[in-house]
């Protein structure tokens, strides 16, 4: 069994259903890409299995490690092995980075971590990140540019560690140089504690840079094609519509924005 | 003491809505300095308007009122537990042992202590209680003693101008640089104590120093007064970094505090005053700071935090009575439990003002579904060719910020215990001062401490 064990989900927000039966297995050590077109349901799933409050699931489960999540609060989802890098990082005016994953990395120990390990464990994932120290002195996410946001993802998830991170189009809006980070941090950390990792992407960049082990296409709040990384290339060369017209899906719902 | 109020018949209406003057600016006109009066006139004409003023209740606008009329005076006295009675232990536990240029303290109405750095004193520094100031140096206290401030607006303004007792002087000589604080204190320590209190503070031309004035009360049961005037004048060049920290909950101890704080700023001087309004069963407090000549600039910056059944009505002013003046006023306030928080900002700017700047914003967040808190800023302005602007914002915690933090592992009372620390964190960090820094970031953190069950039944309803 894998590590992340989604079977049947369908998840609903006060509007409509946006996910409509969603079958997926991430384990540790696996890279997953998961494309789709805007609005087929990306973000949502990603939401949904940190337990995002405005997301209901109304049939399936969402199991970690054997254990059911599907109704646990995002810290235990987190404290289990979790992590979502969010698409839109908040900001938190005020907390510092250094603070914020301070209280973060205590979250998952018993006692308080020692000001020493602390330092060098952030120094080692500075320095993997290509970031400067003075960065972790900043206010958490506050005035940060869009490129600065992404890097901050990526730097909360190298010093969490966590078993199986969800990236939720982390690519968007990044340039090259930034890409490059964000990909190498993946690679190593995935590397180095066989982190697996579920890549949404809505473009084809990034997994230049990480290779995935599986890819999977979501339309219309189902997962509609599975394969290797073959299936980048195809997306690459003609989009999603041949999908939608070997597919014949008839959903009826209104194309919308990401969720 | 209430006699007056019964016996001498009031000749104004009593019906709702008749004292409604939140809203209404009315100027601190000056009671002492430049009409000759003495200490003991002074006096004299503040009690006959405690006489005849009726407990004063403050409505604005239908839905929010602040009254006093429940307050039974009969029940509260002035104390004095004697000059040698010691430092309460909650006075000692907030200063610590850190060194400061001096201190002065007062518990109920006796000043039980008063240290000044003998290299300062040599200097030309004066710390004293102001009855001693009135024996030793009358000359300077009678020439500012209530030079803007009033006794004719409500009767515990008057109360406190008759019936004070011990007091604060602090006098800085010309020119004078003083990097450690002055510390005066005021302290509640039993039940129905009235204590009235008044604070002079004098920065002569070209002086540079901080003063931090604390309200604190010693764990008790029962309800006391505190009613009281601070005022500070800051003359040619002379700049001053002043906090006031009030937090009057200690205990069980209901305190009421009814006070007037002004700050003067002559020609080309500065203020940085920060309040921080951290506990008292109901306060009503009018501060106003006035950049009185060309070049006086003035940053203030203030903080409440209000829980359980507390009411806070404050309103500050920023008032630009010269042209050339710059001012900049950020409040921020947050509010649990079943609590009342109202901030009223006033930005006025004289005829005549012309080319002063300034800008005003308030900020506040409810914590609590049972919590109210309003937040109005204002603007009069009189002259032209000047910039004056304000916002304000009453929020909620927002949940994307909570969700975001929930992912690193933090429960949901944490993740709003961060939001709410880090919120007030840019106006503390600009106090500029360690240990008061560490100070108000421990009582932030014990108030939510306190209200984590609040948090929870927050999260509930949502």
């Amino acid at each position: 069994m894998a590590d992340l064990e989604i079977r049947n989900l369908h998840v609903r927000t006060e509007e409509r259903e946006i996910l409509r039966g969603v079958d997926l297995s991430v384990s540790k050590g696996e890279i997953h890409a998961l494309m789709g077109p805007n609005g087929s349901g990306k973000s949502t799933l990603a939401n949904t299995i940190l337990g995002h409050p405005a997301y209901e699931v109304t049939e399936g489960e969402i199991r970690f490690r054997g254990q059911d999540l599907t109704e646990a609060d995002p810290e235990d989802r987190a404290q289990a092995g979790l992590f979502l890098a969010f698409q839109y990082p908040v900001a938190i005016p005020g907390v510092s980075v250094a603070n914020f994953l301070r209280m973060a990395v205590n979250t998952q120990r018993d006692e308080p971590i020692g000001v020493r390990e602390f330092g060098s464990e952030l120094r080692r994932a500075t320095e993997l990140l290509r970031v400067d120290r003075d960065f972790t002195s900043r206010h958490l996410n506050d005035g940060f540019s869009g490129g600065e946001k992404k890097r901050c993802e990526i730097l909360q998830m190298a010093m969490l560690g966590p078993e199986v991170a969800v990236l939720d189009e982390t690519d968007s809006g990044l340039d090259i140089d930034a890409l490059r980070t964000v990909a190498e941090g993946v690679n190593t950390l995935h590397a180095q504690t066989g982190m697996g990792a579920l890549i949404i992407t809505h473009y084809q960049r990034i997994l230049h840079h990480v290779t995935p082990d599986f890819v999977h296409i979501m339309l219309d709040g189902l997962i509609v094609r599975e394969g290797g990384p073959e299936l980048v290339d195809q997306l690459e060369r003609e989009g999603y519509d041949w999908l939608r017209d070997e597919l014949e899906v008839v959903t009826g719902a209104p194309e919308e924005d990401d969720v | 003491m209430s006699e007056g109020a019964r016996t001498q018949p009031a000749p104004r209406s009593t019906k709702p809505g008749a004292a409604r003057q939140a809203t209404l600016y009315r100027p601190l006109a000056g009671a002492g300095a430049g009409n000759g009066r003495g200490p003991d006139e002074l006096r004299a004409a503040a009690l006959a308007v405690f006489e005849a003023a009726e407990l004063p209740a403050w409505r604005r606008s239908g839905f929010w009122t602040t009254s006093l009329r429940d307050l039974d005076l009969d029940q509260l006295a002035s104390r004095h537990p004697g000059r040698d009675s010691g430092v309460p232990e909650v006075v000692a536990d907030a200063l610590g042992d850190e060194p400061l240029a001096g201190r002065l303290v007062q518990v109920a109405g006796d000043v039980v202590d008063v240290q000044l750095d003998p290299e300062l004193a040599d200097r030309g520094v004066i710390l004293c209680s102001l009855e001693e100031a009135f024996e030793r140096h009358a000359d300077l206290a009678r020439r500012y003693f209530m030079r803007r401030l009033t006794f004719e607006r409500d009767k515990f303004e008057a109360a406190a101008a008759a019936f004070w007792t011990g007091g604060a002087f602090l006098y800085v000589p010309p020119g004078l640089a003083v990097e450690r604080p002055f510390q005066v204190a005021y302290a509640i320590d039993e039940d129905g104590t009235a204590q009235y209190a008044h604070t002079l503070a004098i920065g002569d031309r070209g002086s540079d120093f901080r003063l931090r004035e604390y309200d604190l009360a010693a764990p008790f049961a029962g309800r006391a007064l505190h009613a009281g005037h601070f005022e500070l004048y800051l003359e040619d060049g002379a700049r001053c970094r002043l906090s006031h920290l009030q937090d009057w909950s200690a205990g069980e101890g209901e305190v009421y505090d009814v006070s007037t704080h002004f700050v003067r700023v002559a020609r080309d001087g500065h203020c940085t005053w920060i309040p921080m309004h951290l506990g008292g069963r109901l306060t009503r407090q009018h501060l106003e700071l006035s950049t009185a000549e060309p070049g006086a600039d003035m940053r203030h910056r203030g903080i409440y935090f209000t829980e359980g059944a507390e009411h806070l009505d404050l309103y500050t002013v920023d008032l630009h009575e010269s042209g050339h003046t710059t001012g900049d006023t950020v409040w921020k306030g947050a509010a649990t439990g079943a609590s009342r928080a109202s901030y009223e900002g006033l930005i006025k700017i004289d005829p005549g003002a012309q080319e002063s700047h300034t800008y005003l914003q308030t900020h506040s967040m409810m914590l609590s579904p049972r919590a109210k808190v309003d937040a109005i800023p204002s603007l009069i302005v009189e002259t032209d060719s000047v910039s004056a602007s304000h916002g304000g914002t009453v929020g909620e915690i927002d949940e994307g910020q909570i969700f975001y933090m929930r992912t690193r592992g933090l429960s949901r009372p944490e993740a709003v215990t961060v939001i709410v620390e880090g919120y007030f964190e840019p106006v503390v960090v600009q106090l500029d001062d360690p240990a008061l820094e560490a100070l108000v970031r421990e009582r932030i953190a014990a108030k939510l401490a306190a209200a984590a069950q609040d948090i929870h039944a927050y999260a509930a309803v949502r």
